[in-house]
């Protein structure tokens, strides 16, 4: 027998002067293999057309499905109903600006954090086509990759207690992406550098190893490794500039 | 140019930290010496007493104590609008390690409270003898007393290195299970440990 789902929905249109901010409830007949992205669709086609979310690539490519499913920030495509109980509530990502009911503007948030820790490859070399490609051993390669994988959905800031609680932490996801330029042998940014970057209280030092980042990382990014390990690094750096002659 | 103060004070925190997880499970262990009886009990503090530890090494761990619980308190949320945002985050993420920073915090209020108060009573009243202590404890206050800081040190501490492992990287995050589990036995352990020791003090004849 299929169960019939009761979904409690956030509901908010902060352009809308008469709305305000409430669970609203929907029912759905679950079906194979169901998916909340589906369900979502479902929804919104035969029950309310006016429930906004999210979505792109329905597959956990994009990272625009983020929500808080049952409490946990998660992809709604990569959640099966089958995984849920029988009452589902869904609220939009704490921590961003609400668009309107479970859509958020996770966009603006992450590109103010990229440009803060600028977050591209810095180089001098100048860029001939016509020159054969420098080859990348495969092992680092494969590094960069590993960490390169985060779509930026930001269920690691929603679920980041210190991110809620402060506002200008730069959140794991920063740590990440700073992590994979210190490995990335194009970026000549050393860890002076990056200490400027990222060895402050908005960076690294303010991460209390809550751990909610590296629990709901849809893509299991290794955060915990990369938080340890800037940590360290930057630990290290603090140190060295501490000893006279260095700046 | 960023300074190099957040660097430096969360290495302070991490240094002290380690230094009273250190001296917390050492301080249990010598207590654990009345399970022996008296004699063993104030032989190791005579012997804690004739090289100065507990004249000098208690006044040290006050002072560590106290840079400790300053360079933590950095993180403890002062404003409401803080606290609001991290409990309801907490609420909605039901997340255990998010929990776990709560009762750290709780429970570094007690123990700041009542260590200060304990470290006072026995560092002014030297020195150190199993009588005395056996004396205070059987007067029922000091019972309540050690059955509420007890727990709340333990748990403090048990935590306490585990997320110190967790942020630097000595817990990887393939050995977090373990080491959570480890945590839990260890923080049981000595509460339990702590727990014998407290009634064979009750129960110590004078
Ligand atoms: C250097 C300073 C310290 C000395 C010399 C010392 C010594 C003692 C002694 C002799 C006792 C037995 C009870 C008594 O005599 O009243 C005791 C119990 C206790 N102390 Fe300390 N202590 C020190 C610091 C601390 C600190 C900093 C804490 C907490 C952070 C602490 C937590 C406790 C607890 C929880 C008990 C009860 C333990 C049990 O029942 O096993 N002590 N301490
Ligand atoms: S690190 Fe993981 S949780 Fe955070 S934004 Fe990237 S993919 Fe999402
Ligand atoms: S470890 Fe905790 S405090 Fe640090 S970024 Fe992750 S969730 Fe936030
Ligand atoms: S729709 Fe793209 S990640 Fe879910």
């Amino acid at each position: 027998m299929s169960r019939k789902l009761k979904y409690s929905i956030f509901r908010y249109n902060p352009v809308d002067p008469d709305s305000k901010p409430g669970m609203q409830e929907f029912f759905l007949q679950e079906t194979e293999n169901l998916n909340l992205f589906v369900a979502l669709n479902i929804l919104r086609e035969v029950q309310d057309p006016s429930i906004q979310f999210d979505f792109c690539c329905r597959a956990g490519i994009c990272g625009a499905c983020g929500m808080v499913i049952n409490g946990r920030p998660g992809l709604a495509c990569r959640t099966k109903t089958a995984d849920l109980p029988d009452q589902v509530s869904l609220l939009p990502l704490p921590g961003f600006r609400l668009v309107g009911d479970l859509s958020v503007d996770t966009g603006s948030w992450f590109r103010a954090m990229n440009e803060k820790i600028r977050s591209w490859v810095h180089t001098d070399k100048e860029f001939d086509p016509q020159e054969q490609e420098v080859c990348m051993d495969n092992r680092v390669a494969e590094k960069i990759y590993e960490l390169d994988r985060c779509i930026e959905c930001g269920c690691c800031i929603a679920a980041c207690a210190t991110a809620q609680m402060r506002v200008d932490f730069l959140g794991a996801v920063a740590m990440n992406r700073i992590a994979r330029f210190m490995i990335d042998p194009r970026d000549k940014r050393g860890h002076k550098d990056y200490f400027e970057v990222v060895g402050t209280d908005q960076g690294i030092f303010g991460c209390m190893g809550l751990l909610g980042c590296q629990d709901v990382c849809p893509k299991n990014i290794p955060l915990q490794d990369q938080l340890a390990y800037v940590r360290r690094k930057m630990g290290w750096q603090a140190l060295r500039r501490l000893m006279p002659g260095q700046a | 140019m960023t300074t190099s103060r957040p660097a430096c004070l969360d290495w302070l925190q991490m240094l002290t930290g380690i230094c009273l997880v250190v001296f917390m499970y050492l301080h249990a262990l010598f207590l654990a010496s009345i399970i022996l009886g008296p004699g063993a009990f104030n032989s190791l503090a005579d012997f804690f007493e004739k090289y100065y530890l507990a004249q000098k090494g208690g006044p040290a761990i006050a002072l560590v104590f106290l840079v400790h619980f300053f360079l933590a308190a950095r993180k403890i949320p002062l404003s409401s609008r803080e606290q609001k945002k991290f409990l309801s985050a907490a609420k909605m993420f039901r997340h255990r390690d998010t929990w776990l920073w709560m009762v750290q915090v709780v429970s570094a209020v007690v123990v700041l409270l009542l260590g200060a108060i304990h470290m006072w009573v026995v560092l002014t009243d030297l020195p150190i003898t199993a009588e005395k202590s056996a004396a205070r404890i059987q007067t029922g206050y000091w019972l309540v007393f050690y059955m509420l800081l007890l727990p709340m040190v333990e748990l403090h501490v048990g935590i306490g290195w585990y997320r110190l492992g967790i942020k630097w990287g000595f817990i990887k995050s393939a050995a977090r299970h373990r080491a959570k589990r480890a945590e839990y036995y260890l923080t049981t352990f000595f509460i339990l440990l702590g727990l014998i020791i407290l009634v064979r003090f009750l129960l110590l004849s004078s």
